[in-house]
C-alpha cells in the first residue's frame, strides 16, 4: 500500500512538473479536447435541465412521484360518498373539475370551450351557461358575444398542493382551515389571470347545474402549470350553491382523487364504500404517478444519440491528446531512459505519462465545466424573464460530474498508448548516447 | 579486504542487431569490494560499456554468473533489477542527462522520487541539499542547468548519483564532454565517493584518471586483463 502510495505521489509529482515545462503543448492538448468535454457537459446539463423540468412540470399537472391517483364517475352517489369520506383529511384530496362562465350571462365567453386567452379559437368545444346550466353548444352564433370567461373550475375537499405544489404568483391559496364561505373564495390560474387582467368582467360565475349564480371572490393567483384558464374552489363553498346531484351524471363533471402513498387506509375506505353504493369495482381506476420514469424513458433515448454525438468529439480529442504525448514522448527518450536507470519501474513511467494526460483531461474538464456553468447563469439572467424554464437555473451537479469523468476517460485514452510507449523505452539508450 | 561487492564469473554477451551477432564479452571475470575503485579501459567498440550496462543491470548477460553482496542476480526479473539499481547502483554518464526545466536540486531529487519508498518533502531536500554538498555545488542548488558549466552540471550528475547513498558507483566517461582540469575535479569527486565506502568502477579512455583508480583493467578480445605497471603512467606516483 505504501508502494503504491510512493508510486502515486511520484508519478503526480513527475507529472505536474512533465506540464509545467511544456505548457504549450499542455494547451494545445486542451484546445483540442476542450469541445469534446464541452459537447458531454452541455448534453448530459440540458438533460438534467429537460429532466428537471418535465418532472417539474409532470408535478404540477399530474403530481408528485408515487401519489395514487383514483379516477372516479361522478354519478350514481359517488361524490356525496367521497366527499364524506374525505372530509377533514389532509393525506387524501378529491377534486372535483367543472365548467364555469364568469362574466356577463347568456354570452359567448372571450374563450368558448374555456380555450386560451390568447387562441380561443383553438380550444374545444363551445360551452354556453345559464340558469339552466351550461350546454355544449354546435352553432356559436346562438349567444350573443359578451364580456365572460370560460374557465375549468375545480372543487377541492381539502389542500391538492400537498401532491401537486402549485407555484404561488400573487395573493394567497384556500384556507381550509375556517369556515366555508357564502362568497366561493376562487385562486385562479395564470391564463385565467390573464384574462380576467385583460377584460374586465362582472364578478358573477355560472356553474353547470347550479340555481343561481354565484359571486366570487378572487384571492389569488397560481401557476399550475396549464394552458387552460382554471380556478380552484373549496369544494364546501361552491356546494353551497349547487346540490350535490348538479356535478353529478352527464352534466360533463369528472372526480379524481388525490392520495399519499402510505394512505392505504383511505382508499380501501373509499372503494369499499364506492362499491357499497353501488359502483362497480372496475369502474374505479387506479394509478400511481411515476412521472420520473416516463421522463427518463422520454429523455433516454436524446440523450443517448447526442451523448454518441458528443463522444465523437471527444474522440478527436483524444485523438489530440494522443498526438501530442506520442510526440512527447518521442522527444523525452532519453529522459525516461535516465529515469530507468536510477531505478523508475516500467509502471511508474507508464504512470507519469498517465498522470500528465489524465491531469490534461481534467484541466480541460474544470475549463469546460466553468466555461458552461458561466454560460448558464448568463443566459439565465438574459433570457430568465421570457422563458421561465431559465429562472433561477443552476448548473446541474450531473453535468460536472459528466464533465469529469469525459476529461479522465479522454486523458486515460490518449495517454494509455505514449504510456506503454515510455515504458518500453530500452534503458541502454543512456548508454549508447 | 572486504567481501566482494561485485563478483562476475566468465560472463559472456553477444549482441545480435540487424547483421551477424557479434561476441562482444567472451567470459569477463570481475571483482570488487566495497570502497575500492577500479578503472577499466580499452577501445572504442570493446565492449566497456556493454559491461558497465551488464553490472548496471540495465541489461542481461548471455552467460556466466553475477552475484551482487552475495546473491545471485543474473537472471534478476525487471522489476526487482529496477529495485535493486535504485538502492545499489549510482550512474554517471558522459553526457550528464540533466532535466532542462528542472533545478539543480530537482534534477538530484530525480534519484530520490522513483517509486521506490516514498521519502517526506523535508527528508528529501536534507538529502538532496547534503548530496550536493558533497560534490561542493550546494549554492547552486536552485540553478537550472543551462545556466551551469559543463563540470557544474557533471556534479550535480554526481550528486544524483550519490543521494541514495549506492554501493557502488558506475560512471562510463564521465570526463568525456569535459576539459581537462575540470575533468579532474570530477574525477576527485568520484573518488572522495570511494573515501566513504563507495565502489567505483570507471570506464575511461583517459590514462590520467585511469591511474587515479586502485586498480585498472583493460577489456581487449573480450575479457578482462590486468594493465601492467610500465603500461600507465600513475598521476603523482
Amino acid at each position: 500500500m505504501m508502494r503504491l502510495s510512493g508510486r502515486l505521489r511520484s508519478s503526480l509529482i513527475i507529472g505536474g512538473q512533465g506540464i509545467r515545462a511544456r505548457k504549450l503543448r499542455t494547451l494545445l492538448s486542451m484546445v483540442s479536447l476542450f469541445l469534446g468535454v464541452l459537447a458531454v457537459v452541455v448534453v448530459q446539463a440540458g438533460a438534467s435541465i429537460a429532466e428537471h423540468a418535465l418532472l417539474s412540470e409532470a408535478e404540477l399537472t399530474q403530481g408528485k412521484d408515487g401519489t395514487r391517483q383514483l379516477f372516479l364517475p361522478t354519478e350514481g352517489g359517488a361524490l356525496p360518498v367521497t366527499l364524506d369520506t374525505l372530509r377533514g383529511r389532509s393525506d387524501a384530496v378529491a377534486a372535483i373539475q367543472s365548467m364555469a362562465i364568469i362574466g356577463e350571462p347568456r354570452v359567448r365567453p372571450v374563450n368558448p370551450g374555456a380555450g386560451r386567452i390568447d387562441d380561443p379559437a383553438g380550444s374545444g368545444p363551445e360551452v354556453v351557461c345559464d340558469p339552466r346550466g351550461c350546454h355544449q353548444v354546435g352553432d356559436a352564433a346562438e349567444a350573443p358575444p359578451g364580456k365572460a370567461i370560460a374557465l375549468q373550475l375545480t372543487a377541492l375537499t381539502g389542500d391538492i398542493r400537498t401532491f401537486r405544489p402549485f407555484r404561488p404568483y400573487a395573493g394567497q391559496w384556500l384556507d381550509f382551515s375556517s369556515a366555508p364561505s357564502l362568497s366561493p373564495r376562487i385562486v385562479l390560474n395564470r391564463e385565467a389571470a390573464k384574462g380576467f387582467a385583460r377584460y374586465h368582467v362582472p364578478a358573477q360565475m355560472r356553474i353547470d347545474g347550479a340555481t343561481a349564480d354565484a359571486t366570487p371572490r378572487i384571492i389569488g393567483v397560481v401557476d399550475d402549470g396549464g394552458y387552460q384558464p382554471a380556478a380552484y374552489v373549496r369544494a364546501d363553498e361552491l356546494l353551497n350553491w349547487l346540490p350535490e346531484t348538479a356535478l353529478a351524471g352527464d352534466r360533463g363533471a369528472s372526480m379524481l382523487v388525490l392520495s399519499s402513498p402510505d394512505a392505504t387506509a383511505v382508499e380501501r375506505t373509499l372503494r369499499a364504500r364506492l362499491v357499497g353504493a353501488g359502483m362497480a369495482p372496475d369502474a374505479i381506476h387506479v394509478e400511481t404517478l411515476d412521472a420520473r420514469g416516463h421522463a427518463r424513458t422520454e429523455l433516454a433515448i436524446m440523450r443517448w444519440i447526442f451523448l454518441g454525438m458528443a463522444g465523437l468529439v471527444l474522440l478527436i480529442g483524444v485523438a489530440g491528446i494522443l498526438n501530442v504525448g506520442l510526440a512527447t514522448v518521442g522527444e523525452r527518450i532519453e529522459e525516461f531512459a535516465l529515469r530507468r536507470a536510477v531505478g523508475t519501474p516500467r509502471s511508474l513511467l507508464a504512470g507519469i505519462v498517465l498522470s500528465e494526460t489524465l491531469l490534461t483531461g481534467l484541466l480541460t474538464a474544470a475549463a469546460a465545466i466553468g466555461v458552461s456553468a458561466v454560460a448558464l447563469r448568463a443566459v439565465g439572467a438574459v433570457l430568465g424573464d421570457r422563458v421561465p424554464l431559465l429562472q433561477g437555473i443552476v448548473f446541474p451537479w450531473q453535468a460536472g460530474v459528466a464533465g469529469v469523468v469525459a476529461g479522465l476517460v479522454a486523458g486515460l485514452l490518449g495517454g494509455f498508448i505514449p504510456a506503454l510507449r515510455a515504458a518500453r523505452i530500452p534503458i541502454a539508450t543512456v548508454m549508447r548516447a | 579486504m572486504t567481501s566482494p561487492l561485485i563478483e562476475l564469473t566468465g560472463i559472456t554477451k553477444t549482441l545480435k542487431g540487424q547483421g551477424e551477432p557479434r561476441p562482444i564479452l567472451s567470459g569477463v571475470d570481475l571483482t570488487v569490494h566495497g570502497g575500492e575503485s577500479v578503472a577499466i579501459l580499452g577501445r572504442s567498440g570493446s565492449g566497456k560499456s556493454t559491461l558497465l550496462s551488464l553490472i548496471g543491470l540495465f541489461d542481461r548477460p548471455d552467460g556466466g554468473r553475477y552475484m551482487l553482496g552475495g546473491r545471485d542476480i543474473t537472471r534478476l526479473p525487471e522489476r526487482k533489477a529496477a529495485a535493486l539499481r535504485s538502492a545499489q547502483f549510482g550512474f554517471v554518464f558522459q553526457r550528464f542527462f540533466l532535466l532542462k526545466h528542472l533545478t539543480a536540486a530537482q534534477n538530484v531529487a530525480m534519484a530520490l522520487v522513483n517509486g521506490q519508498g516514498w521519502l517526506p518533502r523535508r527528508k528529501r531536500r536534507a538529502k538532496v541539499m547534503a548530496a550536493l554538498d558533497q560534490v561542493g555545488i550546494a549554492h547552486l542548488a536552485k540553478q537550472r542547468p543551462p545556466r551551469m558549466s559543463g563540470g557544474e552540471q557533471q556534479r550535480v550528475a554526481i550528486a544524483r548519483a550519490l543521494v541514495r547513498e549506492p554501493g557502488i558507483l558506475l560512471a562510463d566517461e564521465p570526463t568525456g564532454a569535459l576539459d581537462t582540469e575540470t575533468g579532474k575535479l570530477v574525477i576527485g569527486a568520484l573518488h572522495a565517493a570511494t573515501e566513504r565506502g563507495c565502489g567505483l568502477i570507471l570506464v575511461t579512455h583517459d590514462r590520467d584518471h585511469a591511474a587515479r583508480m586502485g586498480r585498472v583493467l583493460q577489456l581487449d578480445g573480450g575479457v578482462l586483463n590486468p594493465v601492467t605497471e610500465p603500461v600507465i603512467e600513475r598521476v603523482g606516483a
